[in-house]
């Protein structure tokens, strides 16, 4: 088979990937290099490229400065967020796509679900900031888990939507003949036959709520409720060059999500770009 | 009847949840910006339209508006085109590709904080790295998030270095769905590589191109957070936002009123792109 002029790779080509994969992969290393550095390494005028004295002190000292608070905040907000949204829109779909709603409220509902997702959120935030206060869900975690919905629920419905499109009605139906209730059916039938959908969706809405920002910071004020997000900023904006712990948190805050890249990548290149946002 | 009952309790959560969390705050916003209303003392007393022609002749917001309309275009232009050259660079098989292609989404699943944070160090005027670079060089140091006239242009830059892989990727696999015979047999006739673009595989991958355009378009219409941990909307006005503005007044000053007349407008903005992107995506999956 010949190779066309677009699958040719000659030497321009491999010079220029490793330009690209230096201007990708260079930042990454100096986040890692520079978290190993002395603070007084850190700020000295003529940047150091290694760390000429390796140091874990920046982790010890993040540790200890209550970073555990703070992943097991982000942990419990964007894990129950995930559940709720997962299980909220598990239900729903499964109504919008066996079943058709009067006043054609599938195709309105799905259509509202896409514009929420083009919203930017802070749009919401100053109804959404009063509501919350007056039913006493502000500097809360849980407020945060229910007002997350605003992003991942969205993004679950319409995921799993696909999902349980491409679900064949036959094995329903065949469970019914033999006198199975529709939860029962819902439960044993569809939820086996969704997993793998399941799964995707939960890994894209856990990554959105770990890197939520706005939300958080409207709605935290309590310093043992700060996320992950939150506790980096303060740091930005505190701390002008604290850079080493600054990066060891950054690192130990993003380590967990970037072990899904390659599952992320997987999915992507699947075909699921619609979903994506 | 009862058969139906079921799917009316299954739906009902979710889409009280949707209503409670976007539909009232929606209708609210469209109340509160009638009013002029102050959190911090509790007045709220009705003004009419006077919120919005306010906002109208405000200096600060048209500065948000223009630096969000160029923040989002520049970054978007850029990242679309990086993205369809990097595809293009990257189409067919190749030694350890699909490590090379992990690697580069790399920067899209930093947490955006870590990346703000990154950048930060990397900008910083005295001791940062890229101006040491430049010292090294021989050329001037810039003052990256302090100069008014470059701070949102390196906003952008972060924008660019952590999003472009996603152009990259999602247009690389549109690229990968064109059959290989269509190029061969365009290279049979002699079209040479960019006539071979130009004439065919632009136009099949005009649809994905304009996904990616609308969801990059979408995503940096609501830049926040780096405006937030960079510049703070600084320095003076220069990286000054249409969500940092209604952050802003709503959040710093409590104007709850211009802030929710400052969203409406912002909402009519969306209602523009949420159209151009509901056709194209109803136009290819219908609901």
């Amino acid at each position: 088979m010949s190779r066309t002029a677009m699958e040719k790779k000659g030497i321009i080509f491999w010079v220029l990937l490793i330009v690209i994969l230096f201007l990708v992969l260079f930042p990454i290393y100096w986040i890692a290099i520079t978290s190993l550095k002395y603070p007084v390494e850190n700020i000295s005028p003529v940047p150091t490229f290694y760390p000429h004295r390796v140091t874990l002190q920046n982790y010890l000292n993040v540790l200890e400065g209550g970073f555990f608070r703070n992943l097991y905040n982000s942990l419990f907000v964007s894990t129950f967020s995930t559940a709720l949204s997962l299980t909220l829109s598990f239900l729903a779909t499964y109504a919008l796509v066996r079943f058709k709603f009067p006043l054609r409220l599938n195709y309105i509902f799905l259509i509202w679900v896409l514009i929420v997702k083009i919203l930017p959120p802070i749009v919401l935030a100053i109804p959404l900031y009063t509501l919350f206060t007056s039913v006493h869900l502000i500097n809360k975690l849980v407020g945060l888990v229910i007002v997350y919905q605003v992003y991942t629920l969205p993004y679950c419905l319409w995921m799993l939507f696909g999902f349980l499109k491409a679900v064949p009605i036959e094995y329903e139906q065949a469970a019914e003949i033999d006198g199975a209730s529709k939860l029962k059916v819902l439960t044993s039938i569809v939820l086996p036959l969704t997993r793998g959908g399941l799964v995707a969706t939960a890994i894209f809405s856990v990554i959105v709520a770990w890197d939520e920002f706005l939300f958080a910071l409207l709605f935290i004020r309590n310093p043992d409720l700060l996320t992950l997000p939150l506790r980096i900023v303060n740091f930005i904006t505190e701390y002008e060059t604290l850079w080493g712990e600054l990066m060891a948190i950054g690192l130990m805050a993003t380590l967990p999500v970037l072990l899904f890249s390659g599952y992320v990548y997987r999915k992507m290149t699947e075909g699921f770009s619609m979903s994506l946002k | 009847m009862k058969k139906n009952i079921f799917y009316y309790l299954i739906f009902a959560p979710a889409l009280i949840v949707i209503v409670f969390l976007t539909v009232y705050p929606i209708v609210n916003v469209f109340h509160m910006s009638f009013f002029k209303y102050n959190y911090l003392s509790d007045t709220k007393i009705f003004i009419g339209l006077k919120n919005f022609k306010r906002i109208m002749g405000d200096d600060l917001f048209h500065t948000a508006f223009l630096n969000t309309i160029v923040f989002s275009v520049v970054a978007t232009f850029i990242e679309v085109s990086l993205g369809i050259f990097l595809a293009l660079l990257f189409y067919g098989q190749f030694f350890g590709k699909r490590v090379f292609m992990v690697m580069i989404i790399f920067p899209m699943m930093l947490s955006t904080m870590v990346i703000s944070a990154l950048w930060k160090t990397l900008y910083h005027f005295d001791i940062g790295l890229l101006n040491y670079v430049l010292r090294s060089i021989g050329l001037k140091p810039i003052g990256w998030l302090i100069n008014p006239k470059i701070a949102l242009f390196s906003i952008i830059l972060v924008d660019i270095w952590q999003w472009t892989p996603f152009a990259f990727i999602l247009i690389h696999a549109g690229l990968n769905t064109i059959q290989r015979e269509i190029f061969e047999a365009a290279s049979i006739d002699g079209a040479n590589y960019f006539k071979t673009l130009i004439h065919i595989t632009f136009p099949i991958l005009s649809g994905q191109i304009l996904l990616v355009i609308l969801l990059r378009t979408i995503d940096t219409f609501r830049i926040f957070s780096k405006v937030y941990a960079l510049t703070q909307g600084g320095p003076g006005n220069a990286t000054e936002t249409l969500t940092y503005y209604v952050y802003r007044e709503g959040f710093t000053y409590f104007n709850l009123g211009r802030a929710a007349t400052a969203s409406i407008y912002i909402l009519i903005v969306i209602a523009f792109i949420s159209y151009f992107y509901l056709r194209n995506i109803i136009g290819e999956e219908s609901v």
